[in-house]
């Protein structure tokens, strides 16, 4: 080719560099449009008050609740299930048609549209096992939904720590299990910790699955069980864009809406990074 | 094989006849060994010989690799550990092991030490002096007794892989396996590693796997030559580097091939 390889060097650089500045453009503009068009709605009231007026005042408190349940909710269920069934194919499934075939499924499961897993936990959950529109039901449902990213992120992980490791422990007569337990697993959880953190973010976000499953258009009280029905911040930001009773006149709170949102799913993270450093500072030197 | 060899009576450590496969692969040939009581046993022979995996069938570490075949008989005092009545987990705290890259876990020197025993079912009021002892059998006490609490990385590869074998001694086995212990380590590590080992013999019986002639010869009281899956020769160190029978033993040592 007529060009040189610094030349090439120097385009490739700033091609690069381009793209990166544009990708963080894009999420600075988007985050500082939120804020500057939300920050005017927050205040106390906001944050701990029911909406009224038919959702053009008030504030949005039953929906940050109903929220912070799903999150804890889906964790409950998709964590422990989804860190079980990586240690499973990791650890101990082994390679075989089986295996293959469920490494498949997870995928696939991966790629599906989050809308189909709200119907299929309308099906099974709110019907077949009567939970009802409810935390619980839409809890499972979107438990589901983040079970193959739990499951990938953690078999990652798993695959990260260093196959001495469990070489040395079996060598010094401990069993599989307890090798797993106490030397595989402490070195894999800042790996399970970052995947699972990314799967909260979507559990906050969704709103396909939780729209047959249980969330509210309205309704203006807590939910006292895991069998009630909730708001939920995402839907309840549908609801105001779009079937709203005035959606000029919300537009403040809509963006307030998001705001709250975006603080619930950047504060996860940032849990996520304290529990994250403490276990790498507990591993490392 | 001289008669001292062929006359080792009650031996901790026999194989009869150990034929392996990796899949098609048959990587152990019919090998039979019979190892002392307190004594240090190295294995020499080319890369791929079989010396490694061989002393990997002794405490069952080949368990681990799938398509793995284990044909004969490994009687380790006089047991058959291959029998199917045998507690791999508790063999393993009779034969311990030490590998070629100097691992210990991301923890602190004295948990690293303490992780046997306290799987094991130590108490806790004995682990400090558990810990202690096997440190200093280590010959690393002296370096790590004011940092028992910092992370077993920070020590250097030397001073780690004495804390690995701390680490086995913390769960007394009788055996100690060494697997090329020394190759990832320099000269003035390697030589302390050596003495340490040399002092093991009184409480343990060991077999090292090395490429280091001059290891073999500097610490062991008997050698065994691999070669293509076959234990070529086995006897006393002085006769395999004075007077070896076979000419691939000699062509070996001298430095002809390998």
């Amino acid at each position: 080719m007529g060009l040189n390889s610094n030349t090439n060097e120097k385009i490739a650089f700033s091609l690069l560099t381009l793209a990166t500045i544009i990708v963080t453009g894009i999420v600075l503009v988007i985050l500082a449009y939120i804020i500057l068009n939300g920050y005017g709605a927050i205040s106390i009231e906001f944050l701990t008050q029911m909406p009224n007026r038919m959702m053009t005042a008030g504030g949005i408190f039953p929906a940050i609740i109903g929220t912070i349940a799903l999150i804890i909710g889906s964790m409950l269920v998709a964590l422990p299930l989804g860190v079980m069934a990586a240690i499973y194919l990791n650890e101990y499934a082994g390679e075989s048609r089986t295996t293959w075939l469920i490494e498949m499924a997870i995928n696939n499961l991966a790629g599906t549209p989050s809308v189909v897993f709200g119907l299929f936990g309308l099906a099974l959950f709110v019907k077949y096992f009567d939970f009802g529109p409810s935390i619980l039901s839409a809890s499972l449902t979107l438990a589901l939904l983040i079970l193959p990213v739990i499951i990938r992120a953690s078999e990652e992980a798993l695959l990260t720590v260093p196959n001495e490791y469990r070489e040395s422990s079996l060598a010094l007569g401990v069993s599989k299990w307890q090798t797993i337990r106490y030397v595989v697993l402490p070195a894999a959880i800042p790996g399970i910790v970052t995947g699972s953190v990314l799967s909260i973010g979507r559990v906050a976000g969704e709103t396909a699955p939780i729209l047959f499953t249980g969330a509210a258009y309205f309704l203006p009280r807590l939910p006292d069980s895991i069998y009630s029905q909730f708001m939920a911040l995402p839907y309840h930001l549908f609801v105001l864009a779009t079937a709203g009773t005035n959606i000029s006149e919300t537009k403040s709170i809509q963006y307030g809406t998001a705001l709250v949102l975006l603080i619930i799913v950047l504060g996860v993270n940032l849990v996520a990074v304290v529990i994250r450093r403490h276990y790498r500072n507990k591993l490392k030197i | 094989m001289t008669e001292a060899v062929q006359n080792i009576s009650q031996p901790q450590i026999e194989a009869e006849n150990l034929s392996l496969w990796y899949g098609e692969k048959q990587v152990l040939k019919n090998i039979s060994i019979k190892i002392p009581r307190n004594s240090v046993t190295a294995l020499i022979g080319p890369s791929g010989s079989g010396k490694s995996t061989f002393i990997r069938c002794l405490n069952r570490m080949n368990d681990l690799i799938k398509n793995c075949r284990v044909e004969g008989k490994v009687l380790i005092e006089g047991k058959d550990i291959y029998a199917p009545d045998v507690d791999v987990v508790e063999l393993r705290k009779k034969v311990g092991m030490v590998f070629q890259k100097p691992n210990p876990f991301p923890m602190s020197i004295y948990d690293n030490v303490a992780y046997g025993p306290r799987i094991h079912g130590v108490n806790k009021k004995d682990l400090d002096s558990i810990v202690e002892q096997a440190l200093r059998s280590a010959a690393i006490w002296e370096e790590t007794s004011d940092r028992l609490k910092s992370s077993a990385l920070s020590l250097s590869g030397g001073q780690q892989q004495r804390l690995c074998i701390a680490r086995t001694l913390a769960v007394k086995p009788r055996i100690i396996l060494f697997d090329e212990p020394t190759s990832a380590l320099d000269p003035i590590s390697t030589a302390r590693i050596e003495d340490l080992i040399t002092n093991l013999k009184k409480d343990y019986t060991i077999v090292i796997v090395t490429h280091n002639m001059q290891q073999a010869a500097r610490i062991s009281d008997y050698t065994g030559f691999f070669l293509s899956g076959e234990l070529i020769e086995f006897d006393q160190t002085r006769q395999i580097f004075h007077n070896p029978k076979e000419k691939s033993t000699e062509d070996y040592i001298t430095g002809r091939f390998g």
